[in-house]
């Protein structure tokens, strides 16, 4: 079943297209990844899911609603959540406090404080991160705060995860970690993931599907070895062959 | 959870029962002394509700409490000294609903600058009204006396006291937390935060504007300079940086702290008291950025 679809969607910064003619189908419980080189539009794609800005052009449906020009707040409680690629997370608010406004609000909506808190406690748990509870958020590590900004979208209880670099910085080691922990919460949740990310192996092994953006295009889309062997996706990272 | 509840309700009751004797014990000057603390603790508190929880500062809460005040002159002699304070309330929850909108668009430095000049706004409009009106200064006789205004203001106090415990420590509290520490975040986490700014930009203006309405019967003479008084926004931003943070105790350390030192200084040098209040506030704040709820609460996790 399709759980998101992207029709013609554009988006204009001045006269600088980030995003065109974009068409995308999500099935419901893959993992999707997006690669491209910096400044391909993936970032602002994910932006205009989950609302942060609004479409120039085109239609955006999750479950077959249109969700586009939609606020952030409203497409968060249909039931996506995005990880920012740059942490924000609430630093002068402790970890567990952070993650309590995700079970809070979004998707789940838990409207007593001490039920919202266990449920917090829970997803902080799978992600580790369960001793630093009571710890502000401001003192965690970098790895600790990329983990911070997945935990607080998945306590909104979300159908679609849009994760945006959250391996970026990362050790080889913190990478297969975060692998397996992206693994587990997908089975345990029923999870629809797209992951953009730059460390091409964490990619290969986690997506069923790749989609390749350059320049705001879509220039290919396939399973992680077609993608690997396409000549148009090897040209615009490598470049041409000279003859 | 529901044990601190328990003690909260607990030590308010014990400090409202407290300050309910200061008619019965002191005269008129203490009184007046009491009045002040209590009118700077109920406006602090109001305060702390929309700016420390929120982030967003306002420097124009004296807009409150003079409308407020004007809403009284007006109903004054036509309703009950209660029903006015009320009516005042409800008028400037009002207020803050339809410009909270507008306002709350702007962040940061702006949005100070614009509470600042709604306020000023708001005074000259009051001054051109009154004097389309043919009215020059009003004065108020007839109104309750000392210590009925006392003991309003004491309710007021408690009341603006229970509502930022209670924000502070509720579903909306939290967001509002979330919206001061980064915005997009927590719209993207599913937070109305229009919505909620909103909302406590309201709640913030009702118990200024009742205090207001109520001091107004005091000085028994409505003149829209003193009651729009910008240094009222500024005396209740430097009481809530004094005691710092956004919960209870800040603003009832600060007051204490700004209202004595104000009644020492004044009382013992009369002549450089406004010189010697702004030197040890600046001295104040460099030494203790974090406010004294700040500095209580680290040594009192340094003592465990």
């Amino acid at each position: 079943m399709t759980l998101l679809e992207l029709r013609g969607v554009e988006r204009r910064f001045g006269g600088v297209v980030a995003v065109d003619a974009m068409d995308m189908t999500v099935e419901e419980g893959e993992i999707l990844g997006l690669m491209g080189a910096n400044g391909a539009g993936k970032t602002t794609l994910f932006a205009l899911i989950a609302g942060n800005l609004r479409p120039s052009a085109g239609e955006i449906r999750f479950r077959g609603r249109r969700i586009d020009g939609l606020r952030p707040d409203r497409v968060n409680r249909l039931g996506i959540a995005r990880a920012f690629q740059i942490v924000r997370p609430f630093a002068g608010l402790s970890v567990l406090e952070n993650v309590t406004v995700g079970s809070l609000f979004g998707t789940g909506r838990e409207r007593a404080i001490r039920r919202a808190e266990e449920r917090a406690m829970e997803v902080l748990e799978e992600v580790g991160l369960a001793a630093r509870a009571a710890d502000p958020a401001g003192t965690l590590t970098l790895a600790g705060r990329k983990r911070l900004e997945i935990a607080r979208a998945l306590a909104t209880r979300p159908r679609l995860l849009l994760l945006d670099e959250v391996m970026a910085g990362l050790t080889p080691v913190e990478v297969s970690e975060a692998l397996e922990m992206l693994q587990a919460l997908r089975q345990r949740h029923d999870l629809t993931i797209i992951v953009i990310e730059h460390v091409m192996r964490a990619l290969m092994r986690l997506c069923g599907r790749l989609a390749v953006l350059h320049h705001g295009v879509k220039i290919a889309e396939g399973t992680p070895g077609e993608i690997a062997a396409d000549p148009r996706v090897i040209e615009a990272y490598l470049g041409r062959a000279r003859e | 959870m529901i044990a601190e509840h328990f003690r909260f309700a607990g030590l308010l009751a014990l400090a409202v029962a407290a300050f309910a004797l200061v008619p019965q014990m002191v005269g008129d000057y203490a009184i007046g002394v009491a009045l002040n603390l209590l009118m700077w603790i109920a406006l602090t508190q109001s305060w702390v509700v929309l700016s420390a929880m929120t982030g967003y500062v306002s420097l124009g809460h004296a807009v409150f409490f003079g409308a407020g005040a004007y809403v009284m002159v007006l109903c004054f002699g036509s309703l009950p000294f209660w029903l006015s304070v009320i009516v005042a309330g409800a008028a400037t929850g009002l207020l803050a609903l339809i410009v909270g909108y507008p306002c709350l668009r702007v962040r940061g430095p702006y949005f100070v600058i614009l509470t600042f000049g709604l306020a000023e706004l708001v005074k000259f409009a009051v001054i051109n009204i009154e004097a389309g009106l043919g009215q020059f200064g009003r004065l108020l006789f007839g109104g309750p006396g000392l210590a009925q205004i006392f003991y309003v203001v004491l309710v007021l106090a408690a009341v603006s006291v229970a509502v930022t415990w209670f924000v502070r420590r509720s579903r909306f509290g939290r967001g509002l937390r979330a919206i001061r520490e980064n915005e997009e975040a927590a719209e993207t986490l599913g937070i109305d935060v229009a919505r909620f700014k909103v909302l406590a930009f309201a709640l913030s203006a009702i118990v200024p504007g009742m205090v207001g309405a109520s001091m107004v019967l005091r000085t028994t003479y409505f003149e829209p300079l003193d009651l729009f008084n910008p240094i009222t926004s500024f005396t209740i931003v430097s009481i809530a940086i004094i005691g710092g943070g956004d919960d209870v105790p800040g603003p009832i350390y600060g007051a204490f702290f700004l209202v004595l030192l104000q009644e020492l200084l004044w009382a013992n040098w009369p002549e450089v008291y406004m010189i010697l209040l702004g030197s040890l506030l600046v001295a104040f704040v460099l030494s203790v950025p974090d406010g004294i709820h700040g500095r209580i609460a680290a040594w009192r996790r340094a003592r465990r």
